[in-house]
């Protein structure tokens, strides 16, 4: 292709409308001359020539236009013949506007006529093959025929305004056209793809007629996209089709400005598409930018949208952690750190003279007793100051809202979340349908696996089996006091396990605290570290055993699912509450030893003024080291240590589980497989599948763990935010490396709220002893923000009166009146009690408002069916008694023709029996007719032909009533 | 020195592992505890103390009660691997259907395989058996003249076969399912339709074969889903393979 000949014109978009125009008009013109056979016969041999050397007219035709944009078109056109078939639609639809106005505007013929002489000429130098010289030549002739101006703008605007009138005219028409293309886009394509060929070839003036039909054209594309979906089309076509009329839209829209403001509109066209192309990308950046969603979306295609809901669940534990984190860290720990007294200044914030020596081991550190006791990150540093730093940043009170907040918060975020996701579910009846919905609704369609496609399928199998097993054993019951017996053993035994696990952490930390007691360097690891040991192991493999007398009991494994998902949340709670129980008997040890110490202290300063200074000078001239000073048992400290370990030694626990017990294994598996004697993978150890709701349960019982500590501990949301990361990546590698599909892939949706009202129970529980503890037990007197109060709620009181105004603590001493804040709390149940009931009203309305629907329904489909069925039985009849006349037409004119009509349509042997029955009942012919206003009766219930059986009853035209009646069903499906 | 306390957190683990997995610790017993102690106190090999049992409690010449002889022996007294009363049933209803004219068995054992198959074959089959054991294969051929069928109808493996094998039964050495297969492919003896049934190749199973089978493209093949014989609560199952020839 001589590419290096083109002309080098603008490669304008005005160029390219015009070229454009040009190939519309001249095949228009065409087809005028087809259509209204005013045109000479000549023309039709031309085309046939032309339509034979197509490919070579293309390459002339595209050398001689000199438009870039253009021969682009061309040779998409003859890459995909399927763009070219959309374009045919326009093409016949212009065809037929054109048709159209060939009566209308005779004045345009002429000009017309000089264009297919145009064309002529430009044919025979296509054959000439010479590109070169004959585009010299095509612009001479360009010249004679007077349409030298026809690729500048200016010439083709002079040619539009001329023809401004035809184009009000052709406004009208324009919607008819367009109906028109509708219809007969469905229609033969063939022809029209020639007549396609050849409108693309010819690149000739644009009349403003045919910047009118391009406009159109560029409608009827955008029309096309819009109603694409709901084509009864396959999806290959529809996708063709699409890109064909986008490509085509993108090419031609710009160009659909009027004259000047052409350019401007081609650029808005342009500035929307980038406009939206970036914000698509906005989109995609967004989704980019929530953490670790692609991670999960992998997740989620490998093991089923079970799993993904577990990380997807931590995701949201992190993000509130990381508020949490955010709130103690900026609003307790930096302030204190930058503004607080410094490290060594007072006693609390020194590490003790006896302890000095070991404070930065790595044990005692691991610990987190040493330097780690004595900084930011546990109650004990604080220090009671009551405003600290240049900003009088109010410390204790901060600690206080700031513990208070943290709790607030969380419970805010779960209820909101409770509500959201209860919004959700709808509230579907589980009942009803139950075949229907796992037929429709049972594939998760976001698996990309083909193993847990297999497993997905096969989990459906079984699903339909036990559901049709269900169904047959609901009506039956079979040894009914055997499994009541089992279920109750099974219970039995749980609670045994139950009772033995929570005595055991009993026994353990009472046996610490003697170890405490005695101190801990006394003792080896394995002894200092029993009560998280025994907690973690307890907390690993009790599930275990659950799991294993669950299968006694012979539930549904749902049913089965949520009694373990109980049982293990009862383990948790009672080994927690166990630790909290003994934790409390600490406490209260704690604190007789501060009373002793208390004593001694008076006693040591009293000896330290007496032994060293005249009691007269009050101030302290003696500089006692911090370190030296006899100091209280602090309890709050201790809590928080408590806890701290208690979370390190859980994740740990839960980190080497997971490389035990996950990759060890499969990698044991994996390739112990080559040298086995049986198949490790698919018999007896196999790969581990992700247990997703142990898993849940334990980042539930972390977080509680968190939240009761967090108070005494202030770096315990920070810690939790680093476990929570860590684990994210590590267990989604785990899953990833190391486990296969569950076999029973559970949809996780139904579940969803099942673990937020667990999260909700456990944060009420953990806050529980945290409010406890915080309430009744007096703070530690030399230790804490809140030392020296007699409780740490006092902090409120004391911010109250120095910090506000008079009246503002009055008022509230009113407001926290008893008579005013019983009525309020009353009001409060009200109001809840109300909107109880409402909802409750309201969702009994909905299930009633279901009913009545499905009811409808059903109702719909059975008068639908009636209503076919009877039609059916209508056109029977109808059909019955047209060939009975036909019959008797047959038999009045014993001839063959009649029957001949009848083989026409119906099958030989239905016309047989007619026709015996028609000769046999000739004598009853006039009863039959009596009957036959009866039977028609129903008819017109159809509608759409009530007058068709009319002419059935002449006898003289059997043939057209036996079309019409043949025709029938298919009108009325329309 | 590990505390007692932590000891004891691990009970319910021991426990857990011990009713899980209380089929495979059945199976051990029996088949490996109780047969060093019978080996070593009776002084004969298991087979053979199977065959003497047979010898006194079946019927000579009536191959349901050799069966019922062994299955009695193999579910009370020991255990051996033989295909089992229920797999049994499978395998008998593939050969009532197919009614294979040649049938090749891998792995005689102690003959039991090769009675229940040779009790279904149509007149005029031949069952040809293979054991790589000498001892065994004399038991074998002993329980099969036992039962009553002759050398016409089932024979050893010195014959050269010509013809194409219609149906293989494969019981012997797991690992060695793949290579025979891939033998049996390789000499041309498997024709269009041939049908290959490959017992125990999910309990102590048959991973490669399997991969292999589903992988080839050879095969119309399925997984008849079963328990172990003789011991419940470990699932095997069955691998019916049908040749479809190289397309």
């Amino acid at each position: 292709m001589p590419r290096g000949n083109l002309i080098t014109s603008e490669s304008d978009i005005a160029i390219t409308v015009d070229n454009a125009g040009d190939e519309d008009e001249v095949s228009s013109c065409y087809e005028e001359h087809e259509w209204g056979k005013n045109r000479v016969k000549g023309r039709e041999k031309e085309r046939e020539k032309k339509k034979r050397g197509n490919a070579r007219k293309k390459g002339a035709s595209r050398a001689g236009r000199g438009d870039e944009e253009l021969e682009e078109r061309a040779e998409r056109g003859e890459k995909g013949r399927r763009r070219r078939k959309r374009d045919n639609h326009d093409g016949k639809g212009r065809e037929r506007d054109e048709e159209e106005q060939a009566e209308e505007k005779s004045g345009r013929a002429a000009k017309n006529k000089k264009n297919l002489k145009n064309e002529r000429t430009r044919k025979m130098e296509q054959e000439e093959r010479d590109t070169e010289e004959g585009d010299a030549k095509r612009k001479k002739k360009n010249e004679s025929a007077k349409r030298e101006e026809k690729k500048e703008d200016g010439g083709k605007r002079a040619v539009k305004e001329k023809a401004n009138a035809v184009k009000t005219k052709k406004h009208k028409k324009k919607v008819e056209t367009s109906s028109e293309q509708e219809s007969s886009e469905e229609e033969d394509v063939e022809e029209e793809e020639e007549e396609e060929k050849e409108k693309e070839l010819r690149p000739e003036s644009l009349s403003p007629e045919e910047l009118e039909k391009l406009k159109e054209a560029v409608d009827e594309k955008k029309k096309l996209i819009q109603t694409l979906r709901g084509k009864p089309w396959p999806m290959k076509k529809k996708l063709s089709t699409l890109r064909e009329s986008q490509e085509f839209l993108e090419k031609y829209e710009g160009a659909l400005g009027k004259g000047k403001g052409r350019r401007l509109y081609a650029y808005k066209v342009m500035m929307t598409k980038k406009w939206m192309k970036f914000q698509r990308d906005f989109e995609n950046f967004k989704t980019a930018c929530i953490p670790w969603e692609m991670k999960i979306k992998e997740i989620e295609s490998h093991f089923g949208s079970s799993v993904a809901s577990y990380f997807i669940f931590l995701r949201w534990m992190y993000g509130i952690n990381m508020i949490l984190f955010g709130l103690t860290f900026g609003l307790v720990m930096v302030p204190e750190a930058l503004m607080g007294r410094p490290y060594g200044s007072m006693p609390r914030k020194t590490v003790p003279r006896a302890d000095e020596a070991s404070a930065m081991d790595f044990a005692v550190l691991w610990d987190f007793g040493g330097y780690a006791q004595y900084s930011v990150l546990f109650y004990g540093y604080y220090n009671n100051q009551r405003a600290i730093g240049w900003l009088k940043f109010r410390m204790p009170l901060s600690y206080f809202l700031v513990g208070v907040g943290t709790v607030a918060y969380s419970y805010m975020v779960v209820i909101r979340t409770m509500a959201r996701n209860a919004n959700e579910s709808g509230g579907g009846d589980d009942n009803s349908f139950n075949f229907s919905w796992k037929m429709f609704t049972s594939w998760d369609y976001l698996i990309g696996n083909p193993e847990t496609a297999d497993n997905k399928f096969a989990s459906i199998t079984t699903s339909f089996k036990e559901a049709i097993l269900e169904e047959q054993e609901s009506r039956k019951d079979d040894n009914i006091h055997l499994t009541r017996f089992l279920r109750v053993l099974a219970n039995f035994l749980v609670m045994c396990c139950l009772a033995g696990s929570g005595y055991l952490i009993y026994f353990v930390v009472r046996r610490s605290q003697k170890f405490a007691l005695d101190g801990l360097d006394n003792h080896s690891w394995w002894e200092r570290n029993e009560v998280n040991m025994v907690m973690s192991l307890l907390g690993m493999f009790c599930p275990m055993l659950f799991d294993v007398i669950s299968t006694l009991e012979n539930y549904h494994p749902r049913i089965a699912l949520q009694w373990q998902l109980g049982r293990i949340f009862a383990l948790f709670l009672g080994n927690l509450y166990t630790f909290i129980i003994a934790l409390m008997d600490e406490i209260n040890l704690k604190r007789k030893e501060e009373e002793i110490v208390k004593f001694n202290m008076t006693v040591w300063e009293a000896s330290l003024y007496n032994g060293t200074v005249p009691e007269n000078s009050t101030a302290p001239p003696v500089t006692i080291h911090p370190a030296d000073v006899p100091r209280g048992p602090c309890w709050e400290t201790m809590v928080g240590q408590e806890f701290v370990r208690l979370i390190i030694s859980d994740t740990m626990t839960t980190y080497i589980t997971l490389l035990i017990g996950d990759f060890l294994r499969a990698v044991l598996v994996r390739f112990l497989n080559y040298c086995w004697c049986w198949d490790l993978e698919a018999g007896f150890p196999s790969y581990s599948e992700f247990d997703v709701s142990g898993n849940v349960l334990g980042l539930i019982f972390n977080q509680g763990m968190i939240w009761m500590g967090a108070f005494y501990a202030p770096c315990l949301p920070a810690l939790n935010v680093l476990r929570l990361h860590v684990s994210m990546y590590l267990q989604c590698w785990a899953v990833m490396c190391c486990n296969v599909p569950q076999e029973r892939v559970f949809k996780a949706s139904g579940s969803n709220n099942f673990y937020m009202a667990m999260l909700l129970v456990i944060l009420f529980l953990s806050t529980l002893p945290a409010i406890y503890t915080i309430v009744t037990i007096p703070p530690s007197f030399d230790c804490g923000p809140f030392s020296g109060k007699s409780r740490m709620f006092d902090v409120i009181q004391e911010t109250l009166e120095s910090d506000f105004p008079a009246w503002f603590s009055k008022v509230f001493s009113y407001a926290s009146n008893p008579g005013l804040v019983l009525p309020f709390l009353l009001l409060m149940v009200l109001a809840i009690y109300y909107l109880q009931s409402t909802s409750k009203s309201f969702k009994e309305a909905n299930v009633e408002l279901k009913k009545k629907l499905q009811m409808q329904n059903e109702e719909n489909k059975k008068k639908s069916k009636r209503a076919a069925l009877k039609a059916a039985m209508d056109l029977e009849e109808a059909r019955k008694a047209m060939t009975q006349a036909a019959e008797q037409q047959s038999n009045n004119n014993a001839s063959p023709q009649a029957q001949k009509d009848g083989g026409e349509n119906r099958s030989s042997s239905q016309r047989l029996h007619h026709g015996k029955n028609g000769r046999n009942a000739t004598p009853l012919l006039t009863d039959q007719e009596g009957q036959l206003p009866a039977t028609r009766a129903p008819v017109p219930r159809t509608y759409h032909h009530g007058n068709h059986g009319a002419p059935g009853y002449l006898p003289g035209i059997p043939r057209q009533t036996e079309a019409r009646v043949h025709r029938a069903p298919s009108l009325q499906r329309h | 020195m590990v505390s007692p306390a932590i000891a004891l957190a691990f009970l319910p683990l021991v426990v857990t592992l011990i009713i899980r997995y209380r089929y495979y610790f059945v199976l051990f017993y029996r088949a490996f505890l109780v047969r060093v102690w019978q080996d070593c106190a009776t002084g004969l090999s298991r087979e053979e103390r199977a065959f003497q049992y047979v010898l006194t409690n079946a019927t000579p010449g009536d191959p349901d009660s050799i069966l019922e002889a062994f299955d009695q022996w193999c579910s009370k007294v020991e255990f051996i691997s033989n295909i089992g009363p229920k797999k049994g049933k499978i395998l008998d209803r593939l050969l009532m259907e197919q009614s294979p004219m040649t049938v090749l068995e891998l792995g005689a054992h102690c003959g039991y395989s090769a009675v229940r198959m040779a009790r279904c074959l149509p007149l005029g089959a031949r069952l040809y058996s293979v054991e790589m054991d000498q001892r065994n294969a004399t038991i074998a051929e002993k329980v099969i003249r036992l039962a009553g069928f002759d050398d016409d109808t089932v024979r050893g493996p010195s014959l050269k076969m010509h013809c194409t094998v219609d149906f293989v039964f494969m019981d012997h050495w797991k690992k060695c399912y793949l290579p025979d297969l891939q033998l049996l492919e390789g000499s041309g003896l498997l024709g269009k339709g041939s049908m290959i049934l490959a017992d125990n190749v999910l309990f102590p199973g048959a991973p490669n074969f399997l991969r292999y089978v589903r992988k080839s493209g050879l095969y119309e093949w399925r997984i008849h889903q079963a328990t172990l014989e003789y011991i419940r609560g470990i699932r095997d199952g069955m691998a019916e393979l049908v040749y479809q020839g190289i397309k």
